[in-house]
C-alpha cells in the first residue's frame, strides 16, 4: 500500500505557499453606499486613481470611473447581486490592466484577459493598462506596407495599409463580419515560410466581439479554427450577456494586446465588431453614473470614446521597431443611414470606409461592397506596384460603368462604345464577386484583374466569368507559374511578365472558347 | 451627498471661530457631549429631524437639555443651526467637526479591532507603535470582534492595517485556490 509521509506533505505545502507571508497587510478601503445596475457608489477610497481596479467582496472587481468630492463611482465587472450596501471595497493600486503575451494567441478571453475557452490558464509575464495614451507624431511613420485582406474589391480599389484605420460600415446582414473574418484568414499566408523569404512580416490578429451573441462568437471561433487561422488570432469576447462595463473596455483591451505586438516590432490587425454596440454600452453606464446625456442620449465624450481607441492604431518608426497596429472597426447602420450620430463620428475618425449595401447583397454581388463610395485615404502607398498598375484602369472602367448603368436597359439602342463600356463593367462586377472564407492571394488578384481590364473577358458571357477566372488561374499555375512567382518576388509586372501574361491569356482564351 | 458638503461648511466655520476665540477645547468637549447625547437617545434624534416640530420648540428643547451644561458659544452655534433649518444634519456637522479638529491638531484616530480585550499595557504599547509609525499624535479607540480569532485590525482614515488571523486564513485560502488552478 502506498504511503504518504507527513514530511512530504509539509514540503508540498511549503512549496505551494512559497509566496505567502504572514505580515500585516496594509490596504486602503471604502464603503459601498449604493449599488445597482452594475454601478456602485463608494464612500472612502480617498487616494484612489481614475480607472483603478478595485476589489469588492466575493471576488467581484470594479473600475473607478467617477471621482467626486465625497464619493467614488465604480462600474462592476461581475455580478451586481453579490455586492451589498455597506460592503468593504479594497484598492488594488493598479490601473485596470490585462495580461499580454504570445500565449494569448489561439485563445478566447474576456476583456480582463481571463480565458473562457476551457483550455486552462494562460501564462504571461507582462501586464499592460487597458487605457493607454496613443503615440505621438514623432514615434510614427506613414503607412506604407499593404495588409492583404484577400478580398479583390478591397485590395484593388480600397487598399488597406499596416497601421491604417479602415471602417467597415453597413446595415445588418450585409456581411460586415465576413469581411473582417476573411481579412483574418487571409493573414495565414504571412505566417508561412514563403512569406518570410519574400520579406512579408507575419500579422497577428485580434477579433473583439462586443455585445454579440455567444453563438455568433462560437461560430467565428469555429470558422477561424477550421481555416487554420486561430494559431495567430486572439478573440476577446464581451458577449451581450456580459455587463455593460465589460463591453465598454473590450475594444481597449483589444488595442492593448495589439499594442503589445506593435511595440515588439510585430504587426497586428484588430477588428472591433462592432462599435455601435460599444457606444450603446458606454451610453448605458454613463447614464447610470448620472453623467449628463447629449444627442441621442449619448454622453458628451462619445466622440473621444472612439477617437482615443482608434488613434492607438499606428505604424511605428523604424527606431521603435517599425511595428504596426491596423484597426478595422465595424459599424452597423440602420436602414443605410450613415448620417446618424455614431457612424458620422467614426467615419470622420477613420482613414476611409468600406460600404456594404443590402441591395447589392440581395442582387447577388457578394461581398456587397459599394466600390463607388468606399474609399481609403491612405491609397496607393499601401499597394504593391503590380496591383497599382492594374487597379487604375479597373477603377476607371467601373466608374464609367456606374455612370452608364442606368442606360443598360435600353440594350441594343445604344451606340457601340456605350454598349462596350456597359458590357465590360458588368464583367468586372462579376469578377469582383467572391466566396466567403476564400481569400485570394495578391498575385492571383493581379492576374485576374489584368485579364478583366485588358479585354480578355469581353467576349465571354457573364455567367462564365467566374469559371473563366478559376480556370485561367489554374492554367497559369500549371503552365506559366513563373508569372505568379515574378509578381510575388518583384511585386511588380515587368515587361517580360506582361508579355507572358498576354501570351498565356490568348492561349487560354482559344482553349476556353472551343469548350464553350 | 449634498448634505455632507453643507455639513463640512458649517463644521469648518465653527472650528475657525472656536480657534479664533481660543475656545477649541471647550467647544469640542461640548460638541462631544451633544454628540453622545444624540447618539444615546433615538427619541431626541427623531424629534430634531421631524419637520413637524417648530424651530422654536426645538430650540427650547435644546435649551432645557443643554443650557446649563455647555458654553454660551456652543449654545449659540446650536441655535444658529436650528434657525437655519439645518438641524437634520446636526450629527453630520458634529462628525465633520471632529474630523476637521483632529486634522487641525494633527491627531490621527486609529480604530483598533481585536478579538479579545487588550490589557492597559498592550494598549500603551500599541499607541507608542502607531505614534512612531504614523509620525502623528494618535488617538486610539477600541472595538472587540471575536470573528478575528486573533491579532488585530487597525484603521486609520481609509487605510487598514490588517494583522488578524481571519485575514491571514483568507489569504491562505486564496493562495491554495490559486495553486490548484495552476495545477490544472
Amino acid at each position: 500500500m502506498a504511503e504518504v509521509r507527513p514530511d512530504e506533505i509539509s514540503e508540498i505545502l511549503r512549496k505551494q505557499l512559497s509566496g505567502f507571508e504572514s505580515e500585516a497587510d496594509i490596504y486602503d478601503v471604502g464603503t459601498v453606499l449604493q449599488v445597482g445596475d452594475g454601478i456602485a457608489r463608494v464612500y472612502g477610497l480617498s487616494k484612489v486613481m481614475a480607472s483603478e481596479l478595485v476589489e469588492f467582496p466575493n471576488d467581484v472587481f470594479g473600475m473607478v470611473l467617477n471621482l467626486e468630492e465625497d464619493s467614488v463611482g465604480c462600474v462592476l465587472f461581475g455580478d451586481t447581486t453579490l455586492v451589498k450596501e455597506g460592503d468593504t471595497v479594497k484598492r488594488t493600486k493598479r490601473v485596470t490592466s490585462m495580461p499580454v503575451g504570445d500565449a494569448m494567441l489561439g485563445r478566447v478571453i474576456t476583456p480582463l484577459g481571463v480565458p473562457i475557452d476551457g483550455k486552462g490558464p494562460i501564462t504571461t509575464s507582462e501586464f499592460l493598462p487597458i487605457e493607454r495614451k496613443a503615440l505621438g507624431v514623432i514615434q510614427r511613420q506613414p503607412v506604407k506596407e499593404p495588409i492583404q485582406t484577400g478580398i479583390v474589391a478591397v485590395d484593388a480599389m480600397i487598399p488597406i495599409g499596416r497601421g491604417q484605420r479602415e471602417l467597415i460600415i453597413g446595415d445588418r446582414q450585409t456581411g460586415k463580419t465576413a469581411v473582417g473574418i476573411d481579412a483574418i484568414i487571409s493573414q495565414k499566408y504571412t505566417h508561412t515560410e514563403e512569406a518570410k523569404t519574400l520579406g512579408i512580416k507575419p500579422v497577428y490578429c485580434i477579433y473583439v466581439a462586443i455585445g454579440q451573441k455567444e453563438s455568433t462568437v462560437a461560430q467565428v471561433v469555429a470558422k477561424l479554427r477550421e481555416n487554420g487561422a486561430m494559431d495567430y488570432t486572439t478573440i476577446i469576447s464581451a458577449a451581450a450577456s456580459e455587463p455593460a462595463p465589460l463591453q465598454f473596455i473590450a475594444p481597449y483591451s483589444g488595442a492593448t494586446l495589439g499594442e503589445f505586438f506593435r511595440d515588439n516590432g510585430k504587426h497586428a490587425l484588430c477588428i472591433y465588431d462592432d462599435l455601435s454596440k460599444h457606444a450603446q454600452s458606454y451610453r448605458e453606464l454613463s447614464l447610470l453614473l448620472r453623467r449628463p446625456p447629449g444627442r441621442e442620449a449619448y454622453p458628451g465624450d462619445v466622440f473621444y470614446l472612439h477617437s482615443r481607441l482608434l488613434e492607438r492604431a499606428s505604424k511605428l518608426n523604424d527606431d521603435l521597431g517599425g511595428g504596426s497596429l491596423t484597426a478595422l472597426p465595424i459599424i452597423e447602420t440602420q436602414q443605410g443611414d450613415v448620417s446618424a450620430y455614431i457612424p458620422t463620428n467614426v467615419i470622420s475618425i477613420t482613414d476611409g470606409q468600406i460600404y456594404l449595401e443590402s441591395n447589392l447583397f440581395n442582387a447577388g454581388v457578394r461581398p456587397a461592397i459599394n466600390v463607388g463610395i468606399s474609399v481609403s485615404r491612405v491609397g496607393g502607398n499601401a499597394q504593391i506596384k503590380a496591383m497599382k498598375k492594374v487597379a487604375g484602369s479597373l477603377k476607371l472602367d467601373l466608374a464609367q460603368y456606374r455612370e452608364l448603368e442606368a442606360f443598360a436597359k435600353f440594350g441594343s439602342d445604344l451606340d457601340k462604345s456605350t454598349q462596350r463600356t456597359i458590357a465590360k463593367g458588368a464583367r468586372l462586377v462579376e469578377l469582383l464577386k467572391q466566396g466567403q472564407y476564400a481569400p485570394v492571394p495578391v498575385e492571383r488578384q493581379v492576374v485576374s484583374i489584368y485579364f478583366g481590364t485588358k479585354g480578355f473577358m469581353d467576349e465571354i458571357s457573364i455567367h462564365d466569368i467566374k469559371r473563366f477566372e478559376k480556370e485561367v488561374l489554374e492554367f497559369i499555375e500549371v503552365k506559366y507559374n513563373q508569372i505568379f512567382e515574378s509578381i510575388k518576388k518583384d511585386k511588380d509586372i515587368s515587361k517580360e511578365t506582361e508579355e507572358l501574361l498576354k501570351k498565356a491569356g490568348q492561349e487560354f482564351l482559344s482553349i476556353f472558347k472551343k469548350n464553350v | 451627498m449634498a448634505a455632507s458638503k453643507v455639513a463640512i461648511r458649517y463644521a469648518s466655520s465653527f472650528l475657525d471661530t472656536a480657534i479664533e476665540k481660543n475656545l477649541l477645547d471647550k467647544v469640542s468637549e461640548d460638541f462631544e457631549l451633544i454628540y453622545n447625547t444624540l447618539n444615546a437617545s433615538s427619541e431626541l434624534r427623531r424629534a430634531i429631524k421631524s419637520p413637524i416640530i417648530k424651530n422654536e420648540i426645538k430650540q427650547s428643547i435644546f435649551a432645557t437639555i443643554f443650557k446649563d451644561k455647555i458654553n454660551v458659544e456652543t449654545f449659540t452655534y446650536l441655535d444658529f443651526i436650528i434657525s437655519k433649518g439645518r438641524e437634520n444634519i446636526l450629527l453630520e456637522i458634529l462628525e465633520k467637526f471632529f474630523y476637521l479638529r483632529d486634522e487641525y491638531l494633527g491627531l490621527a484616530t486609529v480604530q483598533v479591532t481585536t478579538a479579545f480585550d487588550l490589557t492597559a499595557e498592550q494598549k500603551v504599547q500599541l499607541q507608542e507603535k502607531f505614534t512612531s509609525y504614523l509620525n502623528e499624535k494618535v488617538k486610539l479607540s477600541f472595538l472587540i470582534d471575536q470573528k478575528l480569532i486573533g491579532g488585530f485590525v487597525a484603521k486609520v482614515g481609509d487605510t487598514v492595517y490588517n494583522a488578524s488571523v481571519i485575514h491571514q486564513l483568507g489569504l491562505l485560502k486564496k493562495e491554495f485556490l490559486h495553486g490548484s488552478v495552476r495545477l490544472n
